[in-house]
């Protein structure tokens, strides 16, 4: 058997845009709080944009290189691209529909989105056109295009407004009397104009509605023949020449001024756009009609996520439950202690992120403490871990940070910070030439009365604190010297040392952890082909690295029962007769970003568990720095089985990957509903302290407000 | 924090090889040595002394920053105890002070240079450290093959003490270096390897162990012990391997594409060259030896410098007397040399008792106690070459002659007095014309050779006439009693010829009584 066989595999893309239909559905769904529903919509369109900016832009690249070599379906670039054209067309106005409905919804509910400045009564206009006035005008630079003066550099995601003028008095009919001019929708004012209230309902209008009104003064000498906002998305996919990168630090801030003017790789302008206009736009910009959409609607729909934080309207959205308290760290305890009497096991955003916060800033201040070592990959504005990481430095620990410059659109975040650390005397290593470092690990060198002792912080999310509130993750807090000692082996490769001579407990790419999990797939094959009990149940967020499929498949075909979590792309398919048969695909998006990576073994009854910040997708494994570590402790080992385990129990955001490679939600009407995110909120709270409610609540301690609450 | 007196010690062990430079810091307990850190950076050092007895300024600044950054590591623990050494690299080099001057005003690293023996000291110590297993496997005939990247050590235990050894300059990365030149073929690599080895083996074979045989060989080096205890993980006892699993795993290794090599191993493509030269050396020993077993401790010679510093924290009962192992060394050069043990054994009670006598006065320890012993053992080897020149021929023999253990001021130390014993005295202004030593080192010298000299004249008939010896410090007399089974006037003569010097270096007169 072909495991290989192309046929057997879905294009990453198209499954890309299966999982952002999946998230759009969540705005559709009218379950979901009608602010909720806002929220995904806006989300459906920055994943949009990244895929465009990143993705689609690859692909137009490898074409423009004559590169032809096939995916893993079999698909070459010009192929996927072609497949991908329509499907991104359709998905697009399945937004606006979805958009048109909630705007409805809004209206209904007491929000009225003015969606067109002609809609405004004269008052109102009269506001808008004071508004403008006032506070628009003078931030606007409209720039005209004639032989003298060449089309402007329209900036990357941003929204314009283009026109069609002709000189007072003259002949608007003929072509060579038409001129062209754009303005750019200032980023620095809000994108939403509050009208006065009226009658109990809250009014907005887009600040774009409001300039097009006033355009004309814009012109003062000319007609406008027509406008219409425009949004353009250029290529961004940042590719660093690090042979030649003598400086990673300075190539990367290059990059990200290059980004600004990369080709041009979609262009959205608002449907019923002059033709005329289109077409100047469509020449200058060097377009095709495929890059072309004509939106029913408002362009860029992540303005949405303002509707969101307008004020009022919480029973329309899903107010999350401050996230508990981890019952072995109560506030004002000790880390080090905690950690001691056994290791900790951490499931954010359910349970509180600010213990690894506190792992931190207690070592920073611990005058025990001789060392700490930590990746970051993405980071919070204003991170309490990187102040704890500099205030250490300053209290003379060795402090040494790897701050990974290449996390995709966070550049320019990242080069601040590290060059704060840095200056207050941290080692910061600024990634790996050729490698991701997107492992998420701390190291805490402590020396205790009976030696030097290590204290470990693994986990599958981010060392940020705002996102540990909206992503599911999970994390281990240990001081068990085998992880320890590979923590250790770990930052001291991370600094460009030679290789430990072996690992105790940690899996790392890009060198072993795909040989380990390929070798743990075959494990439980052999397993089932001689009879033993086996089974693989694992949680991610893509599965397209096609060594580890096709040994799924063989494992499916051997008669391993296979359940996999994953949340978006998924290369897999289920269902193929005498290759995937033994295998079940699911899909949960929900009110947090499943974001965790966890996998088990059955072992032949007795299973391994492991979390790794790594999916099983090529770059993971071949591409980063990447850490899967087992999680040895028996009581913790079930409860990461538990959880797992009641995730495939939803019955309410759970999707099935059907062999079509549709997802369908699997409930039957008559099953009582459940959602496991609402059960871990609810567990977590009871782990926090029976009969103390939610949440970290306690009626006779002060709680001091930190700078993230006021975020 | 911890109680300064019971908490564990911190040490760091450096070692600037041929090859690597590596960090390794350590907790020593008295259960044991825990290791905290191994830093390892490949730099090839090596390359550059073999072929030029110099190290050229790329690899002198990236050894520079390294050194810096394990400086910082070590800062970062609080370290205050360290041992940094380089090895054949460093010391073969032409420029070597200058070089440790720079690395010291660079790095504030101060780094001596091991010799040869110094450095299989410390590397056989890191296996000994192996404790019970150690002891197990030595039990039987056994061989050290310790290959390192300028030469190999070839070591011979004869029950339970190491007898022989013999530095080969075949060395991985010099091979290496070597068989660069000569560009083979792939096919041809193994059997070039072995006509480099096979000639300088049968030699050693012919010199050393005649018709011993070896039952476990011991193997130390940097690439094929950790992966062979990786591959035969659970096959064997504590990484035991029989021979024919060894041979297989090495055919695996010098058949296999250097590529597919190193994904299967994870080893990085360019070392795979150097693991295929240390597996043809390993395999060609084992052959050569007719091994039956092998063990690969997986040790370095950062352990052994660990071991080392520890040793004094550790209980007695937990390390080994590698003093013993010092002893079994001479004894057998003696016996190679046709050295009458009886004798050596007479006069070194003699001396010993004479030593132990002038305690009080002679202000010297157990290490100078030791090399009495050995320059006992060793006080004629030289009549094996020439009767009439003994001592110079003694002293050519001992420097020539590694004894694993000895550092070389040691061994020369050894060697002047063995030469003293015979020939004139030489008076520092003299003997520092030639020699290196310091004024303490040569105080040393005098003092045993004064003892030797009177030791040698109570046996000078060569018939172990004295049978008990006793040596009493009385004001500014030293009382000998000797219990004779025979005359002693021959001896009498030859002791009252020697008197004057001991009179010289002691300001104490040495008198002999004969018991009853």
């Amino acid at each position: 058997m072909d495991f290989g066989n192309t046929e057997y595999y879905t294009n990453r893309e198209l499954s890309w845009v299966r999982f952002n239909e999946r998230v759009l559905s969540e705005a559709r769904d009218k379950e979901t709080p009608l602010f909720e529903r806002l929220k995904f919509l806006s989300i459906t369109a920055s994943n949009l944009d990244e895929f465009f900016m990143v993705r689609v832009a690859s692909l137009k690249d490898m074409v423009h290189a004559g590169y032809s070599r096939k995916d893993i379906a079999g698909l070459k670039p010009a192929q996927q691209l072609e497949l991908l054209y329509p499907v991104l067309h359709d998905f697009v106005h399945m937004q606006y529909d979805c958009y048109r409905k909630l705007l409805k919804e809004c209206a209904s509910k007491g929000l009225r989105m003015v969606e067109h400045h002609e809609d405004l009564s004269a008052a109102d206009g009269d506001y808008a056109d004071r508004y403008f006035i006032e506070h628009v005008y003078p931030v606007l630079t409209p720039m005209a295009v004639d032989s003298s003066r060449p089309f402007p550099l329209i900036k990357n995601k941003s929204l314009n407004i283009c026109a069609l003028l002709v000189k007072k008095g003259k002949d608007a009919e003929k072509e060579k009397n038409q001129e062209f001019a754009t303005v750019q929708v200032p980023s620095v004012l809000p994108r939403l104009v509050r009208l006065p209230d009226s009658e109990g309902e809250i009014r907005i209008i887009r600040l774009e509605e409001v300039i097009e009104r006033n355009i004309h003064r814009l012109f003062l000498n000319y007609d406008v023949l027509g406008s219409a906002p425009f949004q353009i998305m250029r290529n961004a996919d940042l590719t660093i020449e690090e042979e030649e990168a003598e400086d990673l630090l300075k190539e990367i801030e290059k990059q990200i001024r290059k980004r600004q003017w990369g080709e041009v790789i979609r262009l959205e302008a608002e449907a019923g756009i002059d033709k005329r206009l289109l077409k100047i736009l469509k020449h200058e910009l060097s377009v095709t009609s495929e890059d072309i959409y004509e939106i029913d609607g408002p362009l860029d729909l992540t303005f949405l996520m303002k509707v969101y934080g307008q004020e009022g309207f919480d029973e329309y959205k899903h107010v999350n439950p401050k996230p508990c308290e981890v019952p072995q760290i109560p506030p004002g305890s000790n880390v080090f202690e905690a950690i001691r009497k056994g290791d900790i096991l951490l499931h954010h955003p359910y349970q509180s992120f600010e213990p690894v916060v506190e792992f931190i800033r207690q070592a920073a201040a611990d005058p025990d403490v001789l060392a700490i070592k930590q990746t970051l990959y993405r980071v919070s504005g204003n991170s309490p871990i990187v102040r704890a990481l500099a205030a250490a430095a300053e209290n003379g620990k060795q402090v040494s940070v790897l701050v990974e410059l290449k996390a995709r659109f966070d550049e320019e975040n990242n080069i601040g910070w590290a060059r704060m650390l840095e200056k207050a005397g941290c080692h910061v290593i600024y990634g790996l030439v050729g490698l991701k470092t997107h492992c998420k690990i701390a190291l805490v060198v402590r020396r205790e009365e009976d030696g030097i002792r290590r204290y470990v912080h693994l986990g599958t999310g981010n060392y940020n604190d705002a996102t540990a509130r909206l992503y599911t993750d999970m994390g281990i807090l240990s001081c068990a010297e085998p992880l320890g000692e590979d923590a250790t082996a770990v930052f001291n490769m991370l600094s460009g040392y030679s290789e430990p001579l072996g690992w105790n407990e940690l899996s790392l790419a890009p060198l072993w952890l795909k040989k380990r999990l390929l070798k743990l797939i075959r494990r439980e094959t052999e397993a089932a082909r001689a009879g033993r009990s086996s089974g693989i149940r694992a949680k991610m967020n893509s599965l397209c690295d096609p060594d580890v499929i096709a040994a799924l498949y063989e494992a499916s075909s051997a008669g391993v029962q296979i359940e996999l979590l994953v949340r978006g792309i998924c290369c897999l398919k289920t269902g193929i007769p005498g290759v995937s048969e033994n295998i079940h695909v699911y899909s949960i998006v929900g009110n947090y970003l499943e974001h965790g990576r966890i996998f088990i073994f059955e072992n032949d009854c007795d299973p391994e568990v492991f979390l790794a910040s790594a999916d099983w997708m090529p770059r993971n494994l071949e591409r980063r720095v990447e850490i899967m570590f087992p999680v040895r402790d028996p009581a913790l080992k079930k409860r990461v089985m538990r959880i797992l385990s009641l995730q495939f129990a939803d019955n309410v955001k759970k999707r099935i990957l059907e062999p079509s490679g549709e997802y369908r939600i699997p409930r039957s009407k008559k099953a009582e509903r459940y959602s496991c995110q609402e059960a871990f909120e609810k567990e977590a709270a009871q782990l926090a302290g029976k009969g103390r409610g939610k949440g970290v609540k306690d009626s006779r301690r002060f709680t001091p407000r930190s700078a993230a609450d006021d975020e | 924090m911890a109680d300064k007196k019971t908490a564990p010690k911190l040490f760091a062990a450096l070692d600037v090889g041929s090859f690597e430079l590596c960090l390794k810091i350590v907790e020593i307990r008295p259960t044991g040595v825990r290791q905290l850190e191994y830093l390892r950076h490949r730099l090839a050092l090596g390359s550059d002394s073999y072929a030029t007895k110099k190290i050229g300024l790329e690899k002198t600044e990236e050894l520079f920053r390294i050194l810096q950054e394990f400086k910082d590591v070590m800062k970062s623990y609080h370290i205050r105890e360290y041992r940094a050494y380089g090895t054949s690299a460093l010391r073969e080099t032409e420029n070597t002070e200058i070089l440790l001057d720079q690395i010291r005003n660079r790095s504030g690293i101060e780094l001596s240079i091991l010799s040869n023996s110094e450095q299989r000291f410390l590397d056989y110590k890191a296996i000994a450290a192996g404790g019970e297993l150690f002891d197990e496997i030595i039990a039987k005939p056994t061989a050290i093959a310790d290959i390192g990247g300028g030469s190999i050590q070839l070591s011979l235990f004869d029950k339970g003490r190491l007898v022989s050894t013999q530095s080969l300059k075949l060395g991985v990365l010099r091979l290496h270096e070597r068989l660069q030149v000569i560009q083979p073929r792939s096919n041809q690599v193994e059997a070039l390897l072995d006509e480099m080895i096979n000639g300088q083996l049968s030699v050693f074979r012919r010199l050393y162990m005649k018709d011993k045989e070896v039952k476990n060989l011991i193997v130390m080096d940097d690439y094929l012990s950790p992966r062979l205890n990786a591959a035969i993980k659970g096959a064997g006892p504590k990484h035991i391997v029989s021979f024919s699993v060894f041979q297989g795993f090495c055919t695996g290794l010098l058949t296999e594409g250097d590529e597919e090599l190193s994904e299967r191993i994870g080893l990085p493509e360019e070392s795979v060259p150097l693991l295929r030269i240390s597996a043809g050396i390993m395999r060609r020993v084992a052959e050569s030896f007719s091994a039956e077993a092998l063990w690969a401790p997986g040790t370095s010679l950062c352990d052994g410098i660990a071991y080392e510093y520890a040793e004094k924290f550790l209980p007695r009962s937990s390390t080994r007397d590698f003093e013993q192992d010092i002893l079994a060394c001479a004894s057998a050069i003696s016996k190679r040399y046709l050295g009458s043990r009886r004798r050596s054994e007479a006069i070194e009670a003699s001396a010993l008792a004479i030593f132990d006598g002038m305690q009080k006065i002679h202000g010297m320890g157990e290490r100078e106690r030791l090399l009495l012993r050995l320059s006992a053992i060793l006080h004629d080897c030289g009549k094996f070459i020439n009767m009439t020149n003994v001592g110079d021929c003694s002293y050519s023999i001992i420097m020539n002659t590694e004894m694993i253990g000895l550092s070389h001021l040691e061994r020369e130390t050894v060697a002047l007095v063995v030469r003293f014993n015979h020939e004139d005295f030489e008076y520092y202004d003299e003997l520092s014309t030639h020699s290196d030593i310091s004024e303490e080192v040569y105080l040393v010298i005098a003092k045993l050779t004064a003892i030797l000299r009177i030791a040698n004249a109570l046996d000078k008939s060569q018939r172990q006439k004295v049978r008990k010896l006793k040596a009493v410090l009385r004001e500014d007399t030293l009382e000998i009693t000797v219990d004779a089974g025979a005359d002693l006037l021959f001896e009498q003569e030859r002791f009252l010829a020697r008197v004057d010097f001991f009179e010289e270096v002691y300001g104490v007169h040495p008198r002999i009584r004969r018991e009853g």
